[in-house]
């Protein structure tokens, strides 16, 4: 009889056990169901299209991406955002959408679900996430409307965000006795040396060519020397001293460039460093799984990394990318799940094994990535300077971003004179902050 | 005269499903279009939502600097490249209007270029002027010449010599087809007369071609305002507006500036635009026709 | 036909423009078998090792293997051929039909309205794809759709799943409706100078036969414009299978064509330069097969309706 009594209180402890296992599975509910999610064609992204299967395998759900070039990505979304019943359920969305989306009430704000037990995951520590990206891609309604604050909320999580930082090839630097830049003096100065030193060489390779590219150029070099695009009563100050120098700054890193540097987007100016033609690179950290790729560089175990220079301050540009919840999905808790796995702690170092961008501190400074990827701590020491305000995000960016791009081409094409140049755009960037009302209350 | 089936219908019944079709997507498109260029319209709103404003967008637009050297850049672009391929294509013509074996391969090779996607011939001249792989400028430094910044400070050249590329065969084919249709008897009697084979071209055959030549050109100049993929890819309207052309400003404000009332008041100025020249064109050809026919008729009587 | 000999400057002319006509094709199809590095780094044109490395890139879902060099399909090449096909091959057909009957009616038939409608085609012509952009962006997602509650729009909704309101945007029916629009009218004005030729006797004798209008059209005048018809295909096959413009505004994801895919590819951060000349290689190819095997009418269309007599 107690061997009975024993073997039923085995059964029973079993059956509870197995069916607490069952209860404890999270995913369970949405075990099934197929995502659709709009990514862009971003390394990071690829990195994340090369994990997706293990949360397929982890949780059941199946995961569909329609992966686009990212101003494609853009129009895409602003379709299907608008529509009742929308096709996505999970997007990944450009910095300076978000104040787009959160503006038309077209994200999930993410408070409701980080409050349901169900589907919070309690170990999923949130300050771990790095500040300056939550704050730059997250969240909205803060200060200035897109900054950190108290009256603002999480819209989205930061997920292939960026830093800049700078590139150098070291053989070239020992070879000439030249010193790691600290300053935009000393970075500008190298730049122009090289040429010299090394016939057929440029000095710093940069995104140059008209539009977003250009504007993102001269937009680095802003911060650090201590600009800005508006001052606090959105007046634009972008042709103050300090913008004049940033321009400056970026026309002779041109000139000292290597061949055609004046039509470089990213990818030519990524590839230039990457086949030896130059000998530095300032640019976003997503590059550097990409240096160290035989089937993609020439310049493989060469490159050393600094931090972004030294202006009247330091200041590196914050940016990338963040995935939300479109308020017209369909699976939006599995959605969130999605969210929660990939930025998890387990998920952000699988994307960075991967060779993706990390989202959290610990990510960089875990052992394992460290060994595969030696960068990864001096790109954590560059994010405590990252600077969320190096760039406005409002809705009327892209225009204004349009014109000062275009503009600052033709300074670097044409030798527009840059303090004409400059107030040109200050002119009209007040003409389209006018008509959006940011005057109003003054 | 009554036969059976063919009643006042039946033309109509030939006509319709082209005309119902033409009209949901052609004709009804462009009167929304006209509609929506008198309104403040962005794409996340339903035309009924947006805003009327009237000429608004059109003064904006003709004070717009920018529009201005898109136009600039346009027109530049289709007369350069309209004359470029007539003063080759004819020439091509002339020069191989010979009997010469393999004449049919040889024109079938010629009109591989028009027949590739505008997409593929972007891509490829993107590759062939890029600064450092790229085939121009590799051959250039292996000859001890500097590379040439071609997609940089040549943007508008560069995109020209590519259109070029694609479509002077177009003009070659016409030109031949035309040179070959041409009565022998005046050629012959000009021959006999003593006539240089320059003057035989510019005294007969040029005249004689008239025709051909300015209905081909004005197909050209129109489809020269509709070339976007090749310089979409090739340069994306870069450096600065050097080769926005306004087919491809219209598709940017649209997509990039989304301000749909604009493009839409962009793409109005251009159909008038092509109809200013249409119509001139109609006008020229008319009075080349006329002439034409006269000195065909001069010719003859002279026989 | 007297073949003359020609001196050798003109044969060395030839040879240049031959050169000069085929070479950056034949460029881009060299290069999509070569590796990026030697792309990039230059190793001499035509002597290197090929490989179809571009290809199974290129080419990944629809390989019955795995290739090794890549970790996740990401260009999905076949099921955007598949819908190139398709668009193309459903346009030119319903072209074609639509057209040739537009155009007997235009040349044959004295009606109402026949010179506005002549007109109207020539001039419709003008209007550049990109004019079209906004206005048919603006109607085909949001004009052109059937509720998702009227009875239509909930049965195919119920059959076919989906969501949201039925639109022309994002359907094959959709592009395939304006590109046969966009295509009318030049197809009608080649077929109107073919059908122009055919002797009036031969209608006649059929229509005092006792051959009603459609019977005379199908049977008498179609066959005879055999030529013309081809080369109004080959034509229109040309423009659905080449468009990127309309088509990248209208398709959604599971209607790419080709063309939107290139375009896509060639991405800020990655040009491969090896899989985009693969992938234009792919493209081209009808396109050439036409021009080698149907030039002679190709070269007819063209030439008809421009050079008169």
């Amino acid at each position: 009889m107690l061997t009975t009594l024993k073997r039923a209180a085995l059964g029973a402890t079993t059956a509870t056990v197995m069916a607490s296992a069952a209860l404890a599975n999270p995913y369970a509910d949405y075990a099934g169901t197929t995502l659709v999610v709009n990514f862009p064609a971003h390394p990071h992204y690829n990195a994340v299209m090369k994990i997706l299967p293990e949360f397929t395998k982890e949780t059941g759900i199946e995961v569909e991406v329609d992966q686009l070039p990212y101003l494609k990505m853009r129009e895409r979304q602003t379709l299907e955002l608008g529509q009742d019943e929308g096709d996505y359920d999970l997007i990944a969305y450009v910095v300076f959408s978000k104040a787009d989306y959160v503006y038309a009430d077209q994200l999930e704000n993410l408070a409701r679900y980080f409050m349901n037990p169900k589907l919070a995951d309690p170990n999923y520590d949130a300050d771990d996430l790095i500040d300056g990206y939550v704050y730059n891609i997250g969240f909205a309604g803060g200060n200035k409307g897109y900054l950190e604050g108290k009256t603002g909320s999480l819209f989205g999580v930061p997920y292939g965000s960026e830093t800049s930082i700078l590139g150098y090839r070291k053989d070239i630097f020992e070879k000439h006795g030249l010193e790691v830049p600290e300053t935009y003096e000393e970075m500008l100065d190298i730049a122009c040396k090289i040429p010299e030193l090394e016939p057929g060489m440029g000095g710093l390779s940069s995104r140059a060519a008209s539009g977003h590219h250009a504007s993102h150029a001269f937009l680095l070099h802003l911060a650090p020397l201590g600009g800005r695009v508006f001052d606090d009563n959105w007046n634009p100050i972008v042709n103050n001293a300090a913008g004049v120098q940033a321009a400056e700054a970026l026309k002779q890193i041109v000139d000292c460039g290597p061949e055609g540097a004046t039509s470089f987007g990213f990818g030519e100016a990524l590839g230039s460093f990457l086949a030896g033609d130059t000998a530095m690179f300032l640019d976003t950290t997503v590059v550097a799984g990409q240096i160290n790729d035989p089937s993609r560089s020439q310049v493989v175990g060469k490159v050393g990394w600094a931090m972004h220079p030294m202006g009247t301050r330091r200041g590196s540009q914050t940016g990338g990318f963040g995935i939300g919840i479109p308020k017209n999905a369909e699976h939006k808790e599995a959605a969130f799940l999605l969210m929660q796995w990939l930025t998890s702690k387990a998920g952000d170092k699988m994307v960075a094994l991967a060779g993706g961008n990390p989202s959290r501190f610990s990510t960089h400074a875990d052992a394992d990535v460290n060994a595969k990827f030696p960068h990864m701590a001096t790109f954590g020491e560059a994010l405590k300077h990252a600077d969320p305000d190096w760039r406005p995000i409002i809705p009327v960016w892209g225009k204004i971003n349009a014109d000062l791009g275009t503009t600052l081409s033709k300074v670097l094409t044409e030798d527009l004179d840059i303090q004409t140049a400059l107030d040109g755009v200050a002119e009209r960037t007040k003409a389209v902050m006018d008509e959006a009302g940011y005057y109003t209350w003054q | 005269m009554a036969t059976k089936g063919i009643n006042r219908l039946t033309p109509y019944m030939f006509m319709a499903p082209a005309a119902i079709i033409m009209g949901i997507a052609l004709l009804y498109p462009l009167g929304y279009m006209v509609y929506g260029s008198f309104r403040d319209w962005n794409p996340s709103q339903t035309i009924g939502e947006s805003e009327f404003v009237g000429l608004k967008n059109y003064i904006t637009l003709f004070f717009d600097p920018a529009f201005r050297e898109s136009l600039s850049v346009t027109l530049t672009f289709a007369f350069s490249v309209v004359i470029a391929e007539l003063v080759l294509g004819v020439g091509m013509a002339l020069l191989l209007d010979r009997n010469i074996r393999g004449m049919s391969l040889l024109r079938t090779l010629f009109i591989l270029p028009m027949m590739i996607a505008p997409v593929v011939v972007g891509l490829m001249w993107r590759y062939m002027y890029h600064p450092t792989v790229g085939t121009f400028n590799r051959f250039l430094e292996r000859i001890g010449l500097e590379g040439v910044d071609w997609l940089g400070q040549h943007a508008l050249l560069s995109v020209i010599i590519a259109d070029i590329w694609q479509w002077t065969p177009f003009i070659f084919i016409l030109s031949l087809a035309a040179l070959q249709s041409l009565p022998r008897s005046a050629l012959e009697a000009a021959r006999i007369d003593g006539a240089t084979a320059w003057q035989q071209i510019i005294h007969i055959k040029l005249p004689l071609m008239m025709p051909v030549l300015i209905v081909t050109a004005l197909l050209r100049l129109i489809d020269a305002f509709k070339v976007l993929e090749v310089i979409l890819v090739m340069t994306e309207g870069g450096p600065g507006l050097s080769t926005e052309i306004v087919a491809l400003r219209i598709s940017r404000t649209a997509t990039e500036f989304r301000e749909l009332g604009t493009a839409a008041a962009m793409s109005n100025y251009l159909l008038i635009l092509l109809l200013l020249l249409t119509l001139s064109m109609f006008a020229v050809t008319k009075m080349q026709e006329a002439r034409a026919a006269r000195l065909a008729r001069q010719i003859q009587e002279e026989d | 036909m007297s073949h003359e000999r020609q001196n050798p400057a003109f044969y060395a002319l030839l040879v240049a423009l031959i050169f000069m006509a085929v070479g950056p094709i034949v460029l881009m199809f060299a290069n999509s078998f070569k590796l990026d590095v030697d792309i990039i780094s230059g190793t001499s044109g035509l002597v290197f090792l090929p490989t179809i490395q571009n290809y199974e890139t290129a080419l990944c879902d629809v390989l019955w293997y795995d290739p090794d060099h890549i970790d996740f399909c990401a260009l999905k090449f076949g099921g955007a051929f598949i819908n190139s096909l398709i668009i193309a091959l459903i346009s030119t057909a319903l072209t074609l039909v639509i057209g040739c009957m537009a155009a007997y009616a235009l040349v044959r038939f004295r009606f109402m309205g026949r010179d506005t409608a002549s007109l109207t085609t020539l001039m419709v012509r003008m209007v550049p794809p990109a004019v079209l952009l906004v206005p048919v962006f603006g109607l085909w997602n949001n004009e052109f759709c059937i509720g998702k509650t009227t009875w239509l729009g909930t049965l195919i909704r119920d059959y076919l799943g989906g969501r949201g309101d039925l639109c022309l945007a994002g359907t094959h029916s959709g592009i395939i409706l304006v590109y046969v629009a966009m295509n009318l009218p030049f197809v009608i004005w080649i077929l109107q100078s073919f059908i122009v030729q055919v002797p009036r006797s031969l209608e006649e004798a059929a229509r005092v036969d006792g051959a009603g209008p459609f019977q005379v059209f199908f049977k008498v005048v179609l066959p005879l414009i055999k030529p013309g018809l081809a080369a109004a295909a080959i034509f229109t096959f040309r423009i659905a299978w080449n468009e990127y413009l309309l088509a990248s505004a209208l398709s959604d994801r599971d209607t790419k064509t080709v063309p939107i895919l290139i375009v896509n590819n060639m991405s800020e951060f990655n040009v491969e330069w090896g899989v985009i000349m693969a992938t234009g290689m792919l493209l081209a190819i009808p396109p050439i097969i036409f021009t080698l095997l149907a030039s002679r009418q190709i070269i007819t269309g063209m030439t008809a309706g421009a050079v008169k007599g």
